[in-house]
Formats: C-alpha cells, sequence, structure tokens
C-alpha cells in the first residue's frame, strides 16, 4: 500500500480541483480541502498499529539516484504524531476561513495556496530524506509568503517579505548542512547517513551541527533569530496565524530534533555536551524574552505570538536534554499539545477581531457574555498554554520538568537552567491570565461594539449572542474538543512518541 | 560517424535561415498570415535540426567509445585539421539549446511583428546563430571553435541592433568591440599555440603541455586564450558590455542570446578550462578562479539589486549566473560537473523567461519597478510566470534552479573551498532579496490606473511551456541527470 505517498499527494492532486470549484463557490472549495486532509488523517491513522508495534513504516520510491535520494516517506512515532495533529489544524484552519475570509477577493488562489501549503506542512515530518525534506521546508515558506502578503493585515508584503528573507536565510544554512552530509557520506537518508556519520571527525560535524542548528532555529523563532516572527504572527489572516504557529515553527523543533540531535549529534556522541548547554540556555532566554514581551504587549495577536516564542523556548528546553527519553517525550509532546493550543487561540483572538473588529486588548472586554463559545474555546486554548493542569500543555510541561530533573542528577550543571525554567512557567500563566481577563471578563469599554450577527431573525439578535458564524465556531469548537482530548487523556500520543525516545 | 553526420544541425540550420529571407518575402505577397508561415517555419526547421541531433545522439550512445573525434582530414593530426567531438556533454547542451532555442525563436516570431521592414532578417539571424553556436559546441580544435564562436557573436551583435535605437546602436558597438578586442587575444593566444606545439586539436594541445617540461609560454598563450573567452562569458571585470546590450535588445533577443550565447560561451570557458588545462596536472588555476567567481556573483547581484529598470536588473543576474557556473568549475569533482551542465540548462531557461515575460511587460510600456505596480491583478498569468522565474532564480524547491544551486553548493563543500560556498549562499540569500522586491510591486502595490490590459494570450504559450519544463526538471531532476552521469567521467580525464 502506499498509504503515506497517497496521503502526501492528495492536497497536490486536489490543487486544480480546489482552483476550479473555488472560482463557483469558495465554500465549497474550502470544504473540499478540509475534507481531503480528513482523508489525509485517516490514512494516516490507519498506520497507527503498525507503527506502534514495529516502530516505523517505510515507503521508497525511485527519485534521483544521482544525489543519493531515493522519494523516501516514513513515519515513526513522533512524526506521525505532529503529522496528525499537523492535518487536524489544517482542516480545521480551512473551514474557519470560509467565514473569516469570505469578504476577501481572490479566494480560489487563497484555497490553492492552502493546499500547497499542506503538502509542505505534512511533508516535513513524513520523510527521512534530506532532499525531500529541504523541498518540503521551502514548500511551507512559499506559499505562506503569499498568503501573509495577499490577504494579511497593514503592511502586509514588508511583513511577508521580513518573514521569507529571514527564514530563507535560515533555510540555505540548512541547506549548506545537508551538501556537507552528503559530501560526508554520499547518502541523503537520514539513517544511512546516521551510520555513517559516526566514523568521521566530529570536529567536522561540529561545524555541521551548527550550521544545522542555527538554520533551524530561524524557523523556531528562537532569541536572537525571533524578529520575524511577531510581525508574521500578527498580520497574517488568523487560520495562517494558527498555521505558522502550531505547525511550521514546529516544525523547526522536530528538526532540531530529527536532524540536527538525532542524525548528527547522536553520531558525534558523548562529545559536545557543552553545545546542549548552550542549547538549553538559549533556551531558557526565549522563555523568558517571550514571557515578558507577551505580558507588555497589548496587541491581541502579537501577545499569542509572543507566547510562541517562549514554548519555543520550552521546546528547545527539553530537547537540549537529549538524550534523556523523558525530556524528548515530553519536548515532543510539547509540540504537539502546543500546535492544537495556539492554533486554537489564534482562531478565537481571530473571532474577536473579525466580530469586533479591533486588535488592541485595552479596547475590549466584557466579551465573554456576548460570545460566550468563543469565551469558551478560549479559556480551553489559554489554560493550556498556561499548563493549568488538566489540560494538554501541563502535561508535556510535565514531562519536560521530569527530563530536566532526571538530566540534572546525571550532569549537575542542568540545575540552573532547570530551575529559571520553573521561574518561566510562572511568567507564562500570568500573560495568559491577563490574557483573558482584559479580552473577556474585564468589564466592557465604551468604545468596542461587537457586529451584530447577520440575520434577518429579529429574536436571535435579540438574544445578544455574537459568536461568529457558524463554520468558525464548528472548528473553534472541534479543535478545542481535541485539546481536551489531549488533556485528559494523553495516552495514546506519550505511546507513540515515547516508543521512539525510549529507543534513544 | 563522418564529419557531415557531426555539422549536419548545423547545415539544416543555415539552409533554412538562409531561406527564410525569400519565402517570408514572399510570403507577405500572398495571403497567408506571416506569422503563422513563421511558426510554421521555425517548427519544421528546429524539428528537422532535432531530427538530426537524434540520429547523432543514438549513433553516439550506440557505440562504447566515450568520446568521438570526427576529423575532415584521414589523419586527426594533420596541422589544422578540422576536428568534431561528439561526447555525451556536448550532446547534451545541443539538447539543451534545442530545447530552449526552439522556445525562444517562437517567442521571437510572436514577439516581433514579421510584417514589420526587414524582419525576415532578424528571424534568418536568430536561426543561422542556433546553427553555429550548435557547432561551436561539437568543436575538437581551437580554430574550429574560434571560427564557429566569431561568426555567434558577430550575428549576437546584429540581433541586438534590430531596432536601431540610439541605445540599441551604442550597446551594440560596444558589443562588438568587446568581440574584437576579445578575438584578438584568442587569435594570438591560439597563434603561440600553434607555433609551439604544430596544432591545435584538443588532444594534441594536451598531450604536449603534460609531456613537455618547460610549458611556461604556452600558459602565457592560453592566458590569451581564456582573457578572450572571458571577455565573451562577460566574467566580472569583463562584463560592462552585457547589461548595456541585452537591456538595448528587443526582449525576444534577450531571452534568446541569454539562453543560448550566454550558455554557449560558458561552455567553452569549462572546455577550455577543463579539457586542456586540467588542474592540477597542467596548471593550478582554481584559487584564481574561485576568486573570479565570488567577484562575479558579488558584483552581479549588487547591481543588480541597485537596478530600478525589470530588463537590466535581469541582464546583471545573467552575470551573477556566471559567478555560481564558476563555483562549480572550480570544485573540479563530479557532482560539480553535473551541476554545472544543469545549471546550464536551467540557467538558460530561467533567464530567457525571465526575458520573455519582461518582453510581455515591455509590450505594454511597462519598465520600471514603479510601472509594474499592481500588475499582479491586472497580468495574473504574466506575473505568475516572472514569480516561478524569480522562485527558480532564488533556489527555492519545485524549481530547477534549486537543483541546480544545490549541486553546485554541494560540490563546492566537497572540495573543501568552505569560504567559496558562504559567499554564494549569501549571494543567494541577496539574489532571493531583489526578486522579493519585484514580487513586492507585481502583488502588493496598487496599480497607478484604472486602464484595462489585456494579456497578449500568444506570447503567453512559449512562457508557459518553459514553465512547464522549469518545474517538471525541478521535481524530477533524474530526467536530465541520469544522462550526465556519464558525462562528469568524460571531462576529466
Amino acid at each position: 500500500m502506499q498509504t503515506l505517498l497517497i496521503a502526501l499527494m492528495l492536497p497536490a492532486l486536489a490543487i486544480p480541483v480546489v482552483y476550479g470549484v473555488g472560482k463557483k463557490s469558495a465554500k465549497i472549495a474550502a470544504l473540499f480541502l478540509a475534507l481531503i486532509s480528513l482523508v489525509s488523517l485517516s490514512l494516516l491513522l490507519t498506520l497507527i498499529p503498525t507503527v506502534l508495534n514495529e516502530g516505523q513504516y517505510i515507503e521508497s520510491y525511485y527519485w534521483i539516484p544521482t544525489l543519493g535520494s531515493a522519494f523516501t516517506l516514513f513515519v515513526d512515532g513522533i512524526s506521525l504524531s505532529l503529522a496528525i495533529v499537523t492535518l487536524i489544524l489544517v482542516a480545521a484552519a480551512t473551514v474557519y476561513s470560509i467565514n473569516y475570509m469570505e469578504e476577501k477577493s481572490s479566494l480560489p488562489e487563497y484555497y490553492a495556496l492552502m493546499s500547497l501549503l499542506t503538502i509542505g506542512l505534512v511533508g516535513v515530518f513524513i520523510t527521512s530524506n534530506l532532499l525531500l525534506f529541504y523541498f518540503c521546508w521551502e514548500l511551507m515558506l512559499v506559499p505562506t509568503y503569499f498568503i501573509i502578503g495577499g490577504w494579511g493585515y497593514r503592511e502586509s508584503y514588508n511583513t511577508a517579505f521580513k518573514f521569507f528573507i529571514f527564514t530563507h536565510a535560515g533555510a540555505i544554512f540548512v541547506l549548506l548542512g545537508i551538501g556537507a552530509i552528503y559530501m560526508l557520506t554520499g547518502t541523503l537518508d537520514i539513517f544511512e547517513a546516521q551510520a555513517i556519520l559516526a566514523t568521521v571527525d566530529p570536529s567536522i560535524l561540529n561545524w555541521v551541527l551548527i550550521s544545522f542548528t542555527a538554520g533551524f532555529a530561524v524557523k523556531m523563532a528562537i532569541v536572537p533569530l525571533h524578529m520575524w516572527l511577531p510581525d508574521a504572527h500578527g498580520e497574517a489572516p488568523a487560520p495562517m496565524s494558527a498555521l505558522l504557529s502550531g505547525v511550521i515553527i514546529g516544525a523547526g523543533g522536530y528538526a532540531v530534533l530529527r536532524i540536527a540531535l538525532g542524525t548528527v549529534y547522536s553520531a558525534m556522541m558523548p562529545t559536545g555536551n557543552e553545545f546542549l548547554l548552550v542549547l538549553s540556555f538559549f533556551g531558557v532566554l526565549s522563555a523568558f524574552y517571550g514571557s515578558f514581551l507577551a505580558l507588555a504587549e497589548t496587541d491581541i495577536k502579537r501577545i499569542i505570538a509572543y507566547s510562541s516564542i517562549s514554548h519555543m523556548g520550552y521546546v528547545l528546553f527539553a530537547l537540549s536534554l537529549f538524550p534523556v527519553a523523558e525530556g524528548i517525550t515530553g519536548g515532543v509532546l510539547h509540540l504537539v499539545n502546543h500546535a492544537a493550543s495556539k492554533g486554537l487561540l489564534f482562531l478565537t483572538a481571530g473571532a474577536v477581531m473579525h466580530q469586533t473588529g479591533v486588535r488592541d486588548i485595552r479596547e475590549m472586554g466584557g466579551l465573554a457574555s456576548k460570545m460566550p463559545l468563543t469565551a469558551i474555546a478560549s479559556a480551553i486554548a489559554a489554560f493550556s498554554i498556561g499548563g493549568i493542569p488538566p489540560f494538554a500543555c501541563f502535561i508535556s510541561e510535565f514531562h519536560i520538568f521530569v527530563g530536566a530533573v532526571t538530566a540534572a542528577g546525571a550532569d549537575g550543571s542542568y540545575y540552573l537552567p532547570t530551575v529559571l525554567m520553573l521561574i518561566a512557567t510562572v511568567f507564562s500563566l500570568a500573560y495568559v491570565l491577563r490574557y483573558f481577563w482584559k479580552v473577556f471578563l474585564e468589564a466592557p469599554k465604551l468604545k468596542t461594539e461587537v457586529k451584530p450577527i447577520k440575520t434577518e431573525d429579529k429574536d436571535k439578535q435579540k438574544t445578544k449572542n455574537n459568536d461568529p458564524p457558524i463554520f468558525m465556531v464548528i472548528s473553534m469548537l472541534a479543535l478545542a474538543a481535541f485539546v481536551v482530548i489531549l488533556g485528559i487523556y494523553p495516552g495514546l500520543f506519550i505511546d507513540l512518541i515515547h516508543a521512539v525516545t525510549s529507543m534513544g | 560517424m563522418n564529419i557531415v553526420d557531426v555539422l549536419l544541425p548545423t547545415i539544416v540550420f543555415t539552409v533554412c535561415s538562409l531561406l527564410t529571407v525569400p519565402l517570408l518575402r514572399l510570403v507577405r505577397k500572398t495571403k497567408l498570415d506571416p506569422q503563422h508561415f513563421m511558426v510554421a517555419w521555425i517548427t519544421f526547421t528546429f524539428s528537422a535540426a532535432a531530427f538530426s541531433v537524434f540520429r547523432l545522439a543514438k549513433e553516439y550512445f550506440g557505440q562504447s567509445q566515450s568520446v568521438l573525434q570526427i576529423s575532415s582530414t584521414d589523419t586527426i593530426l594533420a596541422p589544422l585539421s578540422t576536428v568534431f567531438l561528439v561526447d555525451t556533454v556536448s550532446v547534451y547542451m545541443v539538447i539543451a539549446y534545442m530545447v530552449v532555442g526552439s522556445i525562444s525563436c517562437l517567442y521571437g516570431v510572436l514577439h516581433t511583428n514579421p510584417n514589420e521592414y526587414l524582419s525576415e532578417r532578424y528571424y534568418a539571424l536568430l536561426l543561422i546563430v542556433t546553427g553555429t553556436v550548435i557547432a561551436a559546441t561539437f568543436s575538437g580544435d581551437l580554430l574550429t571553435l574560434f571560427i564557429f564562436w566569431e561568426a555567434t557573436a558577430a550575428g549576437s551583435c546584429f540581433l541586438v541592433v534590430y531596432r536601431k535605437s540610439r541605445e540599441s546602436l551604442e550597446a551594440a558597438l560596444k558589443y562588438l568591440v568587446m568581440v574584437i578586442i576579445a578575438s584578438g587575444f584568442i587569435i594570438y593566444g591560439l597563434s603561440l599555440v600553434y607555433g609551439l606545439t604544430g596544432s591545435l586539436n584538443f588532444w594534441t594541445v594536451k598531450e604536449v603541455l603534460l609531456t613537455t617540461g618547460n610549458t611556461h609560454l604556452l600558459l602565457v598563450a592560453f592566458a590569451f586564450i581564456i582573457a578572450g573567452y572571458a571577455i565573451e562569458t562577460a566574467i566580472v571585470p569583463f562584463h560592462m558590455w552585457l547589461p548595456d546590450a541585452y537591456t538595448a535588445a528587443p526582449a525576444s533577443a534577450s531571452a534568446f542570446l541569454s539562453a543560448l550565447v550566454d550558455q554557449g560561451s560558458y561552455y567553452i570557458l569549462l572546455r577550455v578550462l577543463l579539457f586542456i588545462l586540467t588542474p592540477p596536472a597542467i596548471v593550478d588555476w582554481r584559487l584564481t578562479i574561485a576568486i573570479f567567481s565570488a567577484l562575479t556573483m558579488i558584483v552581479g547581484n549588487l547591481f543588480a539589486l541597485a537596478q530600478q529598470n525589470v530588463k537590466r536588473m535581469i541582464s546583471y543576474v545573467c552575470i551573477a549566473d556566471i559567478g555560481y557556473n564558476l563555483i562549480a568549475i572550480t570544485s573540479l569533482t563530479s557532482i560539480g560537473l553535473q551541476g554545472n551542465l544543469f545549471f546550464f540548462f536551467v540557467a538558460a531557461m530561467e533567464t530567457s523567461l525571465a526575458f520573455m515575460v519582461i518582453g510581455v511587460f515591455n509590450k505594454m510600456g511597462l519598465e520600471n519597478f514603479e510601472d509594474l505596480s499592481g500588475m499582479g491583478r491586472k497580468m495574473p498569468l504574466t506575473s505568475f510566470a516572472f514569480v516561478c522565474a524569480a522562485l527558480s532564480f532564488s533556489g527555492v524547491p519545485l524549481f530547477a534552479g534549486f537543483i541546480a544551486k544545490y549541486m553546485v553548493f554541494t560540490s563546492v563543500l566537497q572540495s573543501g573551498v568552505a569560504w567559496l560556498a558562504l559567499v554564494g549562499v549569501s549571494n543567494s540569500v541577496l539574489q532571493t532579496a531583489y526578486f522579493l522586491r519585484v514580487i513586492h510591486y507585481l502583488y502588493a502595490k496598487a496599480p497607478k490606473d484604472d486602464v484595462d490590459i489585456k494579456e497578449p494570450k500568444k506570447l503567453l504559450v512559449p512562457i508557459y511551456l518553459l514553465v512547464i519544463i522549469n518545474i517538471i526538471l525541478g521535481i524530477f531532476p533524474a530526467l536530465a541527470l541520469d544522462l550526465l552521469s556519464t558525462a562528469s567521467t568524460a571531462l576529466i580525464l
């Protein structure tokens, strides 16, 4: 069965259909795209038993033999769980777009770009070939550029330009690393390469490792390479912000784990511990920086954007515990949970902006009674991001700290970053509570006027339910349900991820 | 295989080119649409030539030798005998010329009006230059190479001057002077080489270079030859003529020249540098070329960044591309050579695609960035083609430009010259930046007036042919690379 190939290529085959149908009705095109991503998702779900039993699942096709590349698709527990959450988020964002984007122009192009983006987002996680990985890596970038530029807020093309240049420069460093791996091993498959790299002089591998990590850290928006993120996330249309913050920067974290640490670093162990310690300090720095700026910011979307920087700091810190199994499990689980929760948070923020037309949280307040469903979804997302039990992110943060303490027990220099990281969680909680209070609970300001819902039915208007239109609500509530499930029943993903990390 | 087989494509082009002038004049007097006739005529010419190339390739791949030497005389080593060589590299290059050449000639016919006075000469020149480039690619001795290359350069000058405006006359004159200086250098070097070795045949000269103890004078002679070809390739600091020439020429001529003549001149440089002056056995020119390559990239990209006129910007991108090509030459690895040859094809497609799109814009009177404001909505198909060209130049995957750049950078890492890889990489980012600026104008700015612009549908046919080939090669580069994997063994002797 070519399960993975079909799952990856379905969005590509959907592009002409989406574009063609979109000319007639953007709504049907969006529903079709959401359906396609759900089909891909169910294809991936069928692989869960195989992955749980055998550890991984591989498909390989003829591609570019002269460059040592086969078209290798591969999933193990880590990549499968990230691909699953990606497709769920894509489906939610697409359905959400139906109402959110309906007043914008050139929607066929928008949905065609979305399906192109889906290939990149999924492909990054399900390949073990570095060249194919890079294809998907850049495929995440190009459609995003046009979506931010074409449908974003304010000076959207300038923001998109900044985003493109930053991440493309990062990608070029990744490319140098890939070239170096090909030069050293003659293959581009990460597993074959890792075996050969073990025999290579570690002093060369140091440079490869740094090149990879720097390149991925740009995408991950680790301080000081984060400058593109607040603008890009802030100005993008809400569904795009959700994907950016949920999946794209998470892909950076995944790549650090899979390629920089899993392939290069594991080949040069046990030298280079200092490198991991440096990573952990960058993680702590990002966590603090993101939280402080989120506390100071007043723009609804930029708060969430800064929170993403902070959470990528958590992930980087978790990854720096490599190869402590609990730490890595926590890091990957945090990628999954953060993707779902942050995606949801961006969607609810978009709903607030859509209904009120305001983006400064000082002008908001009291929206909980006017938009109850949005408020519920937002509360679930915000409490998860804040790390409050029993919501999703609490579980993963707990894993991370268990891992950190284990690592600190083995190597005393980890105590300092672990303690600092614990302090950072307090600030994370603080900005989340401030955000939720200001937007939904505080006494309403005079300036804020909520758009009445467009309906002829007078009775409905009287109820003063100003929740956004139906498709936005559906996608938010579905995603909220997923976040809740992640929180109270994290077992499946933990099993999937732990099966990989415990093997080392 | 005899000499006629090798020259058959060139003969086809020459004959058809000579017939173009009387035939088109005849057609104008009849009721036939001259444009339809010219499209048919170009198609006929290229199919006939493609058939002869196909025969040649079939014969070459049907036998076991990796390099075929075909001479006009019975003994190859007879002094001044005309020698041709057929190997994987030259066959590949000719195929690449045929693909891009046919599309850009088709564009030339659609872009310039065949009813125009003297346009028949323009088409005849397009065809004959294609023929001479192919012959130069097959040549196996320095004199044959020189003759066919000068014929190409002369033809190119007249393509540049077609519009007869002030700028084009000046640019063509500049080009002509540079070509004459270059040929002076080359012919001086050739006479020295002939005097010292008694032959101009690639293999004989190389043999003498390898066996003679004191090769200083010969190397001086080659320094002249390389300098001559470097001028025609427009390596910085000999690049001044190129932006003027390509900006002043009609867009279809720029597309054609950048695809065939430009790539052909790199190819010749590569032949001479690798085939005759093979490092490190004969002379180690790697560092020198590496420095020139870095210089060419930096100057090309910085000047491109500073331009306001889109066509001029693309001309500077052509120069920057030479830099990337030179990187690969210096690496001397198999992947570098494959990357280089792949890059020739890709750069030919990219640059001619970009010039073709600009030709469409120019037809609407749009020349500077400001004029392009908001054209993304008014001319969606044309703008999309430009975006494809820009992304391919920037080395973004799905487009063939990525594979080419990837191979070039990997090869230079493999040869251990990390600084050159870094220069190349940072240039690549710079290139992305200024291409994004154009995309920014196309999509982000509001159009200046509300005049409705109709896209010329006919011109989009050749443009989208190139876009499709580019994307296919970007996703399945193995189509070209499988052919090239034997080529690298043929080049490193």
